[in-house]
């Protein structure tokens, strides 16, 4: 440093601390912002659109949407879904397919939305869930139809 | 005041009625090495306590509030982890000196630990040259860090351990200067003497005004820098060294550095309470007697305390407000700015002394 | 289709001239015939007579190597196409070159004419096993050292030939450099990267300040640095070869994993690249909000960026007060977006939302916030005499050095390159609002960071044009269920949050790309930290590595 800025510099200086020596203390007293998780659980909400995991909602008559197409499956780059589906003959004779299995691995999901956006029966969506931490890998593997359920006829 | 000594004083005549001289000072010194050792393990914890509210706060952040009522117990379990857990040696280490580093740093923090004048009479180690002796003992803690950063084997730990080396020698002279310029003013080494005076004339921060403030912050900076602490902690800053000379360090080895750091922040603090905030003495307002009997009232160790926690706190402000110097202006800030300055503050305040225009 | 074999000095149209405002017919269907505006018709050169054509091209003030990308063509050969770009007019080339020679390929180097060209040529040999002649340091850069075969080479077969290897990764101190001789044979020659005697510290892989997992063999005299040796590729995975494989939406959703801290830009220079090479127009409406994406994400890398520095610059609390303030941003996106980090946004033709109907308030909200606390944010930590001491002047880089190492963005900004592609070439809807290109001339430490923090400002006032100017319009163009891109090269780019992010896509018509290659933001900002830091402290290579930003899974891939 120049001789001749010498003291300037050293006032400068500790201006400069003492100012945000000012802003912190001022920081010292003013409400804190942190959010305590499991306490604010019920208050807890989040957005519509966060992406917690894919399901498939039911009715009340235990009805889903899903035909079993498989258009979410070819979607997805992870293979993170695996639709099982069968033919069965309805009563009048015709050939019909329908969902039997619809595995979804949370695991490898990369939450992208290309499944709900092929599915064109609008049958599965994602859900605002995040408390997703389990003890095993396994149960990451989840069947998102219910058990005896059927596709709601229209 | 009350005087810590009556108490001494009875302990010592109780103990010799029951056993010979050499066996009542015996027992008298190990009561006393328990209680420094239990001050110092009960001042570590609050001082971590302190550390992590006061910085979570500055923060905009709560602190630890899960462990016990707003989370008092957490250090409590952090301490219990750290006794838990195991030491692990490396190969290729100097494993003598390693293990032995941990224990100069936290043995030279404890005798300067010992030397605070808690209350009137109650006082470890006493005589005549105090002051000095606080300075020697205290400067025995670089030799743990170098043999750490030394005796790791690690590049990280040995570039920690050289940095602490220079910045803790050339910080040692602004401390040493600015201790001087105030043994100018009190005339005494001696702890217990400063302290008296004080309590008798008025603090020294106030009885030497102007070189007395400049030698408080010179003090608060050098001090501040001979714990490693921020914005000074570059021995062991995290976003160069990971952690500088602790870094091959685990379980309790770790934990006696990491205790050594904030006791010597306390001793730092305890220190500049005792030369320049007048140790154990009240606050005296020369002509409100009334007011000066009332603060009488209240214990010279609170008073002591109080203070010393009053300049952690500003300390503590500090580290969490400021970024980390580098090497270079470290030294710079300590040749160009703190040596010289200190210097000729220990003129005007021998002028000062000379011409009686203290107070 | 037009094909690229004829020797045309045609060059990509998109890039250098501005599209007009004006609004075509909304849904148009992809058209063959007229030739997509940002196809690349590069100029064709022989490997032999390359050299010479690259220092014509550099003669004629091609200053600015923007992008290298390594192609393997099978039948046509294994080569390059090199983006070169002039920063003086604005004009773009590109050049491709090919050898045949698939056993032991050869290509002379550029590396000499443009520093950058060093890092981009390693790459190119990593993944497809050219050589490059007179380059000084031909190691791998991503793979492992032992790694066996060219991975992106379409013939390659990796797996078999790269089992899980359980050891430590070998790292030479030793580099191989081949000599083009004078009568056409080459001989191969040893350079020493770290010589016996040097003091060699590792700043990583697992390091606090190397913001993510970066490796910097730093060789030390004291506490001055010699010579930094930046090892990549921790985090490498091999997105662009993914992509290969993956239909053109699918792509999509590994943008976001590049640049964490861009995912809105990376994710538009794609689409926008796969529109363009479409023919497809977006609607005024999804040009305005993914304007205001990049500008929201822009603020929020800055700001993220400014915490960050504070944090290695031993300022904690400045840090936190920086992630008190990104939050309000992250819950903006969040709310629109549906996610924080991994914000999967834009689509081909589109975006996946609508804005949310709290966009439009909480946007207003933030603008004056953020004026405010940028002002706490200053007085805290930009004015503080440390700092200023510790930015000042450390890590300067000359805007020489800036073009020729190709960092674009606040680091090259700060040393006195005009380089803002939102003002150079501008696309989506920049060129309807004002605002300033922050530049600075010192090209310190001190500039690059001063350049962010401008910046938000600027983007804030972006912000505060647009926010009550979103036009309607459709969110979603209609797109064909199975997207299938016209044979041809094609290059976007968009400025995203730390430079110039470029999309260089070549498609053989099927409904993958048969080579989709990202111009990082970050690889060449890692490529110029050896020349930065060169003779500075140790403490200096945080402040420099803090404030030219880079972002390694952006580095790596």
């Amino acid at each position: 440093m120049e001789e001749k800025n010498y003291f300037e510099g050293l006032f400068c200086g500790i201006k400069s601390l003492c100012t945000g020596l000012k802003i912190t203390m001022r920081e010292f007293f003013t409400k804190k912002i942190t959010q305590q998780y499991p306490e604010n659980r019920k208050e807890l909400q989040m957005f519509d659109r966060f992406r917690g995991a894919l399901v498939m909602p039911h009715n009340e008559a235990n009805e889903h949407k899903c035909i079993g197409c498989g258009l979410c499956q070819m979607a997805c780059p992870n293979g993170s879904i695996k639709v099982t589906s069968e033919f069965y003959e309805t009563e009048d004779g015709k050939k019909k397919k329908r969902l039997v299995k619809y595995e979804y691995d949370l695991g490898c999901c990369m939450f992208c939305m290309l499944c709900t956006r092929a599915c064109p029966q609008d049958a599965i969506e994602f859900d605002q869930s995040f408390e997703n931490a389990v003890f095993d890998r396994s149960k990451l593997i989840q069947v998102l139809n219910k058990e005896g359920s059927k596709v709601a006829e229209k | 005041m009350f005087d810590f000594k009556i108490v001494t004083e009875w302990l010592h005549g109780a103990l010799t009625g029951i056993m010979p001289e050499w066996a009542a000072i015996l027992t008298e010194s190990v009561l006393v090495a328990l209680a420094v050792i239990t001050l110092y393990a009960v001042f570590a914890i609050i001082l971590i306590y302190m550390e992590r509210k006061v910085c979570a706060f500055f923060q905009c952040r709560l602190g630890p509030n899960r462990v016990g009522k707003w989370g008092l117990l957490q250090v409590f379990c952090d301490v219990f982890k750290m006794l838990t857990k195991e030491i692990i040696n490396l190969r290729n280490t100097d494993m003598f000196l390693h293990n032995l580093a941990p224990f100069l740093v936290v043995t030279a923090s404890m005798v300067t630990f010992a030397c605070l004048p808690w209350n009137r009479g109650a006082q470890m180690i006493d005589f005549n040259v105090g002051l000095f002796f606080i300075l020697a003992a205290s400067s025995v803690g670089v030799v743990g860090i170098l043999l750490a950063g030394w005796s790791s084997n690690n590049k990280y730990s040995l570039i920690g351990a050289m940095r602490s080396g220079a910045q803790i020698i050339s910080y040692e002279l602004s401390i040493g200067m600015t201790m001087l310029t105030m043994i100018c003013l009190t005339g005494t080494m001696s702890i217990q003497g400063i302290v008296e005076q004080q309590y008798a004339e008025g603090w020294n921060i106030f009885r030497g005004h102007i070189p007395a403030v400049i030698a408080f912050l010179i003090y608060l900076i050098a001090g501040n820098a001979e714990c490693n602490r921020g914005p000074f902690d570059l021995p062991e800053c995290e976003s160069e060294l990971t952690a500088g000379y602790h870094t091959e360090y685990s379980g309790m080895h770790f934990g006696y550095y990491y205790l050594a750091e904030y006791l010597n922040l306390f001793i730092c603090a305890g220190i500049a309470t005792l030369v320049f905030l007048g140790g154990w003495a009240p606050l005296h307002i020369a002509g409100l007697d009334g007011f000066n009997n009332v603060m009488d009232f209240i214990p010279g160790a609170v008073w002591f305390i109080g203070k010393t926690f009053f300049v952690v706190f500003l300390l503590m402000w500090m580290r969490w407000t400021f970024p980390r110097l580098r090497i270079d202006q470290i030294l710079a800030l300590e040749w160009k700015y703190l040596v010289p300055i200190s210097m000729l503050n220990l003129v005007l305040m021998a002028l000062l002394v000379a011409f009686g225009l203290h107070f | 289709m037009e094909t690229t074999e004829t020797k045309t000095q045609v060059q990509a149209a998109a890039p250098a001239t501005p599209k007009p405002a004006a609004v075509k017919p909304a849904p148009k269907p992809a058209a063959p015939t007229a030739p997509a505006e940002n196809e690349v018709k590069p100029i064709e050169v022989e490997p032999s007579a390359l050299r010479k054509e690259m220092e014509r091209l550099k003669a004629e003030d091609m200053d600015f190597l923007e992008c290298l990308t390594g192609v393997d063509w099978m039948e046509e050969g294994l080569g390059c196409i090199y983006t070169l770009t002039s920063t003086s007019t604005g004009k773009v080339v590109h050049v491709k070159t090919a050898t045949l020679d698939r056993e032991n390929p050869l290509l002379p180097s550029v590396s000499d004419l443009w520093a950058v060209a060093n890092i981009y040529e390693r790459e190119v040999f990593d993944f497809y096993g050219i050589r490059f002649t007179g380059h000084p340091d031909m190691r791998r850069v991503f793979l492992r050292e032992d790694w066996v075969g060219y991975p992106f080479r379409k013939d390659d077969e990796t797996e078999k030939n790269n089992p899980l290897r359980m050891t430590n990764e070998p790292l030479a101190d030793d580099t191989e450099e081949l000599v083009l001789n004078a009568d056409g044979t080459v001989t191969s020659k040893r350079n020493t990267i770290f010589a016996d005697g040097d003091y060699v510290v590792n700043i990583g892989p697992q390091h606090p300040s190397t913001h993510g997992v970066l490796h910097f063999r730093v060789a030390l005299e004291g506490e001055t640095i010699k010579k930094i040796d930046p090892i990549l590729g921790y985090i490498h995975r091999g997105i662009e070869k993914i992509d290969e494989s993956l239909t053109y939406p699918q792509t999509l959703a590994l943008t976001d994993r590049m640049d964490y801290l861009g995912a809105m830009q990376n994710r538009h220079a794609l689409c926008m690249c796969i529109e363009k090479a479409l023919g497809v127009e977006v609607s005024d409406r999804v040009k305005v909000i993914r304007t205001m994406m990049d500008e929201l994400q822009r603020i929020d890398s800055h700001i993220l960026f400014f915490s960050c520095l504070a944090q290695d610059l031993g300022a904690t609390t400045a840090f936190l007060y920086g992630f008190r303030d990104r939050e309000k941003i992250l819950d903006i996106f969040e709310e629109t977006c549906g996610g924080r980090l991994i914000l999967n946004y834009n689509t081909i033709g589109g975006v996946m939302h609508d804005l949310h109907p709290n966009f439009v308030p909480r946007v207003k909200e933030l603008i004056p916030y953020l004026r405010n606390s940028l002002k706490e944010l200053h007085a805290l930590f930009t004015g503080n005499v440390i700092f200023q001491n510790r930015a000042k002047g450390v890590g300067v880089l000359t805007k020489e050095q800036a073009i020729s190492y190709g960092c674009t963005g606040g680091t090259g900004r700060a040393a006195g390159w005009h380089n803002d592609l939102r003002k150079t070439r501008p696309y989506a809807a920049y060129d309807r609002v004002k605002f300033n290109e922050v530049v600075r001339e010192g090209g310190d430490s001190f500039d690059r960071y001063m350049i962010r923090m401008d910046e938000i400002l600027e983007s804030l006032s972006i912000l505060e044009q647009l926010v009550d100017n979103i036009p309607e319009g459709s969110i979603q163009e209609k797109m064909k269920p199975i997207i299938k891109v016209p044979e041809g090269t094609y290059y976007s780019a968009v400025e995203g949050s730390r430079g110039i992010f470029g999309v260089m896509l070549i498609s053989k018509g099927d409904k993958s790309p048969y080579r989709l290659h990202y111009r990082s933001t970050g690889l060449p900002l890692v490529a110029a930290m050896d020349t930065l830091c060169s003779g500075s402290m140790l403490a200096d290579l945080i402040t420099i590595g803090g404030t030219v930003d880079y972002i390694v899974p952006d580095v790596d891939r």
